[in-house]
């Protein structure tokens, strides 16, 4: 008893702070997932880190049971007088500082595991509950909490100053002159009472503009009434990544006061799986309240343009073999699955799926914040290797990727696996295949 | 690699961004799948370098373009991984943040 209470005395801030996040962070069926694993191992076979690497400490299993043994040292009664009995662990600086690899290095929370767990754990959730106690701990990686820390203070991850996104949405649009031969093209930027914000991810803006070039030839051609705002105009929120609820919500909020003050009527998301995830359907849980707005995915808008008629395309233009790579934020997390396969089917002359495909199919290896956290960039090519099996066994010369972070990681893989394929957005397929009036 | 050892971090980006030169250069080209630095090549490294060594930033592609007067296709056909994991790379820069 005593040593229990010198122990607390002893406890140093950051460790309270991670025992207070892990008690709000597991509530609701957190009993409940910690105690249903029964040691299967079938996992392991599911997840892409493992399959790469099978190694006992990359099982999902093991990854949430580093979690839950905390859990049961402060919310079980044995976990409390006997934790030896159950594996129950104490919450120390070191043990925090042991699960930062095991919760953010073996893990890109793309969520295969809870789909698939034999018994029906939540294995990601939990893991993702380590997460938030190391944000509260002050632990997360300084890469992955650099960009989250961008965005707070820049408004976007890659501190993009507001000039600059002017004078490259100027010089996009004068591309885009040349390219289409449809006289004056303009790309609004924090233009009031349109009909929507369009946000991107801002990898669009400072290194691969073409997918923005594609959408705003697009929208040029669809008439849309449009803007991009040069203070958030950023589509990804990287607190959803680090687990940090509280940067999450005000990055989301960012964005809904910036639509309010340009008097949009909605928000349009460019092609980003855990931006899509985090305007969509994290945000109201973040702010504790439904939007005042609606937030479509662009996928959604130019489906509808395309069943409209809005927007024409002959498929012919994209002769290839094409092949989808579903983002486990858009498709497993965030059930938009369908309206890019609608948009390929039309766009493309041959679609192939891969196999597994749409909820089930596999994590390209550079979620969760995987593919800013350079420590971990060993581990993140070598798992990626399910998804370039999957990627050759179609045949397919061009991928289509409606994420820009799936998009990065699937050029890394093309080149380090020899991949010889192409990596386009849907978007910039769809641009390719219109027919320009 | 002369006498000096080149360390790179996972990502394939120098850890001592200092230590570049044009044999380093050279060399990370070749493991881009680069066969030959053309001029072209060498202008786009230059330019992103020397921004570098100036604002502590990779440049915006805009810039890039504009400065080197070449077009955005081109460039994505001179570093088919981009500027950012391709020229920044061959530059000699650390990894940019966030999605790239």
């Amino acid at each position: 008893m005593n040593a229990t209470l010198e122990s607390n005395n002893h406890r140093s801030d950051r460790v309270k702070r991670a025992i207070q996040v892990l008690s709000e962070s597991m509530r609701g069926l957190a009993a409940f997932h910690v105690n249903a694993c029964v040691r299967c191992g079938l996992c392991g076979d599911i997840c892409h880190v493992h399959q790469a690497e099978p190694v006992p400490e990359n099982l999902p299993g093991a990854k949430m049971s580093k979690v839950a043994a905390f859990y049961r040292r402060y919310h079980t009664l044995l976990g409390r007088v006997a934790p030896f009995l159950v594996g129950a662990r104490d919450i120390t600086e070191s043990s925090l500082e042991e699960l930062v690899e095991h919760v953010y290095g073996r893990c890109t929370a793309c969520g295969r595991c809870s789909l698939h767990c034999s018994v029906g754990a939540d294995i990601a959730s939990v893991i993702k509950a380590g997460r938030n106690m190391l944000v509260a701990a002050g632990l997360v990686p300084p890469n992955l909490q650099a960009v989250v820390d961008n965005q707070l203070t820049t408004g976007n991850q890659m501190r993009i100053t507001d000039q600059e996104i002017k004078d490259t949405a100027n010089w996009i649009a004068g591309d885009l002159e040349m390219e289409m031969g449809l006289g004056q093209i303009e790309i609004p930027v924090d233009r009031q009472d349109v009909d929507f914000l369009y946000l991107v991810n801002p990898r669009e803006i400072k290194f691969f503009p073409l997918s923005l070039m594609s959408a705003a030839g697009i929208f040029r051609v669809a008439g849309a009434s449009w803007t991009m705002s040069s203070q958030f105009c950023d589509v990804t929120n990287y607190g959803l990544f680090s687990g940090d609820n509280q940067a999450a919500f005000q990055i989301t909020q960012n964005v809904l006061d910036e639509a309010e003050r340009l008097r949009v009527k909605r928000i349009i998301l460019s092609e980003c799986g855990h931006g899509f995830r985090s305007f969509r359907w994290e945000g109201p849980d973040w702010r504790g309240s439904p939007y005042p707005i609606e937030v479509r995915s662009v996928l959604e808008l130019l489906l509808e343009y395309l069943e409209k008629g809005t927007v024409k395309v002959d498929p012919t233009r994209n002769p290839e073999r094409v092949t989808l790579h579903d983002p486990c934020n858009l498709v497993r997390w965030g059930g938009l699955i369908e309206p890019q396969r609608e948009i390929l089917k039309r766009c493309v002359m041959e679609f192939v799926e891969m196999t597994p495909n749409r909820a089930s199919n596999f994590c390209c290896g550079g979620g969760g914040g995987m593919l800013s956290m350079s420590e971990y960039g060993d581990r993140r090519t070598l798992s990626g290797k399910r998804k370039a099996d999957q990627i050759r066994d179609t045949g397919a010369k061009i991928v289509a990727t409606p994420c820009h972070n799936c998009a990065d990681q699937l050029l890394d893989l093309t080149k380090k696996m020899k991949l010889g394929v192409s990596i386009q957005s849907v978007t910039e397929l769809v641009y390719n295949a219109m027919v320009v009036p | 690699m002369s006498n000096q050892k080149i360390e790179f971090d996972p990502d394939g980006f120098m850890k001592d961004p200092h230590l570049w030169n044009d044999e380093v250069a050279l060399a990370i080209a070749t493991e881009e799948g680069i066969s030959e630095m053309s001029d072209d090549h060498w202008k786009l490294v230059r330019f992103i370098r020397e921004y570098w060594l100036k604002h502590d930033l990779a440049p915006a592609v805009r810039l890039i373009c504009q400065e080197t007067g070449l077009g955005v296709r081109t460039m994505y056909k001179l570093f088919t991984a981009g500027p950012a994991r391709g020229a920044c790379r061959v530059a000699g820069l650390p990894k940019p943040d966030g999605c790239v």
